[in-house]
């Protein structure tokens, strides 16, 4: 089990829970290390003081803020901690609000609360509250403060614990009042058969389905890289269009397209899911099953390498 | 910015969204900004800015920044060094296209994929589908999901209607979820009793608020200003200290006594 970020007690009325926090979400990101060109060594960052010109330690690094008068004022770390303005060690829970009220503009990070100990009263008052809030469509509004910052947060019982996300505040929301939200009100025919349309293309959302191709691409790239292979540029999928030039008339092709299962087939080379025949070129015979496997293509396992950078390509 | 009523948030990226053979020409703009109070790294000797600089591992000795490059670690030490027009190849160009694959009800996405939020606004000739979409999407309640390229990366993204303006949320891949399993949670010997969970669902429903986001301040951030506040004014800052929490050996009681200050705090 990952580290925890926070400990502390979730308090709700009286009933004091320990708990422990754990990011729900882990970094998949493909991380760059700053190198030195010429050796390739990596870099280090050191802290100097701009004044003398000489390394810092950390320890001897404050936090400055400037003021309006163009005065700075310098804050310690210990300064910092007083203006924790409540027990830090607490989620204190204010309230329940339904769900379903809370537009998802305000989520920012989840995460998720595991009790802390083997105490039988921590463990039984911990399954007390999954029990209960799971059996409603309300999640409890609290406040609590990890490092530096004071979080709004909303808790509430996903995969049978509680589940905390980080909330951001009204004031770090912006008013949507001056952006341009287009014009009159549709008319009817024209409003019904985009809704038609949005049905048609309507399905159950199934996360598993998407995958972070950007990632795949990266990493793809660097295999390519480290195998003294060429990188290109690949040209847009697509071009920026404008808006159809006969809104009903796209509607009802559209509608018509999607009904049928004849799909639209607006890319104008390949699909992209099996990647540019130059790209496939490179690739194993092996990297070229793995690839007809996603695309699902028919006879894969008998088919020899050129075949397969055919059929991917295609 | 040229024929907008008013002043209108710089543009962050234009392009259309197409789902079908439809295509609605939008502007994304900046939806959240973080108002964390701001610090500047200083030395606490002689108050002056700290400088990063880079240093080679190896030689000890300063590097410009031009000199540097960007390395992915294959194996221990071993890198593949990549620049900026490779890394840029992966970015998966759909030009400037969000590509909506198909329509899910909004109220199926759990809040865990919601990432950043950005609002979308009529582009160029964008007003009429602009509207069309809004109010075909408000009136279905469903979220288009599809893909867009932004700042050399692909998203993921839902589009949805919110009180008459289009919003654009990025998702995360389900694979950057940590599952439940992967959390332990220790059962207790006895699961809690039907009283004490009947109590506890009280307490939750004398607790009951509705959700006004402008009810809630960052009391921190103002606890902060006021800390800089004392500090510009020569004051002593002393440090704040709290209690810890024991084991709960009388649930029921606990509740009890819950539920009866809810109720007296008229809460």
């Amino acid at each position: 089990m990952a580290r925890s970020l926070w400990t502390g007690s979730i308090s709700f009325g009286l009933v004091n829970v320990p708990v422990a926090l754990y990011s729900a979400v882990r970094d998949l990101d493909v991380h760059f290390r700053q190198l030195h060109g010429k050796d390739g060594a990596p870099i280090d960052t050191r802290r100097f003081c701009s004044e003398e010109d000489k390394e810092v330690p950390f320890e001897a690094v404050g936090h400055g803020y400037e003021l309006d008068s163009g005065e700075q004022v310098v804050l310690t770390d210990q300064d910092l901690a007083a203006a924790a303005p409540r027990k830090t060690r607490t989620i204190d829970i204010e309230g329940f609000v339904d769900l379903d009220d809370v537009d998802p503009i305000y989520f920012d990070h989840p995460y998720f609360l595991a009790p802390v100990g083997e105490a039988e009263g921590n463990l039984r008052a911990y399954r007390l509250l999954v029990e209960v809030m799971a059996s409603t469509d309300r999640a409890a509004l609290g406040r609590f403060v990890m490092r530096t910052k004071e979080y709004l947060v909303l808790v509430r019982v996903r995969d049978d614990r509680l589940a905390l996300t980080t909330m951001r505040f009204h004031d770090e929301v912006r008013p949507a009042k001056d952006v341009d939200t287009g014009g009159r009100k549709p008319a009817k025919k024209q409003l019904d058969a985009a809704k038609a349309l949005v049905e048609a293309l309507g399905t159950d959302w199934d996360p598993s389905r998407y995958e972070d191709c950007y990632r795949k691409r990266l990493l793809d790239v660097i295999e390519r890289k480290r195998k003294g292979r060429k990188i290109t540029v690949a040209e847009p999928e697509r071009a920026d269009t404008g808006p159809p030039p006969d809104i009903m008339a796209a509607l009802r092709e559209s509608l018509e397209r999607a009904r049928s299962g004849k799909g639209f087939d607006r890319d104008e080379e390949g699909d992209g899911d099996g990647g540019s025949r130059e790209e496939l070129e490179d690739l194993s015979r092996d990297e070229l099953y793995e690839r007809a496997q996603e695309a699902d293509v028919p006879g894969r396992s008998s088919m020899s390498r050129d075949e397969l950078v055919k059929a991917l390509s295609e | 910015m040229w024929g907008y009523p008013g002043p209108m948030p710089r543009s962050i990226w234009n392009g259309t969204i197409a789902f079908g053979l439809m295509t609605v020409p939008v502007k994304l703009h900046t939806a959240t900004e973080s108002k964390t109070v701001h610090f500047s790294e200083v030395h606490l000797d002689d108050g002056a800015r700290i400088e990063h600089r880079r240093f080679c591992s190896r030689e000890d000795k300063e590097v410009e920044y031009k000199e540097v490059v960007k390395g992915y670690e294959v194996s221990e030490s071993t890198y593949v060094v990549l620049d900026k027009e490779e890394i840029a190849a992966a970015a998966g160009d759909r030009g400037h296209v969000i590509d909506v694959e198909h329509f899910v009800d909004a109220g199926e996405i759990d809040p865990v994929f919601y990432e950043k939020t950005y609002y979308l606004g009529a582009g160029k000739d964008g007003a009429e589908p602009y509207r069309l979409l809004h109010d075909a999407l408000d009136a279905t309640g469903r979220a288009g999901i599809g893909r867009f390229t932004f700042h050399d990366r692909e998203y993921l993204a839902a589009v949805r209607a919110v009180d008459g303006v289009l919003v654009l949320h990025t998702l995360r891949f389900v694979d950057e979820l940590v599952p439940g399993a992967d959390v332990d949670v220790p059962e207790p010997s006895r699961g809690p009793g039907r009283r004490e969970v009947e109590m506890a669902r009280r307490l939750i429903d004398t607790l009951h608020e509705d959700f006004r986001p402008d009810g809630y301040e960052d009391e921190y951030r103002q606890a902060v200003l006021d800390v800089i506040e004392r500090k510009a004014a020569g004051e002593e800052i002393a440090p704040s200290e709290e209690p810890e929490a024991g084991d709960q050996d009388d649930l029921m009681a606990m509740l009890e006594a819950s539920l009866g200050g809810a109720r007296k705090g008229g809460r």
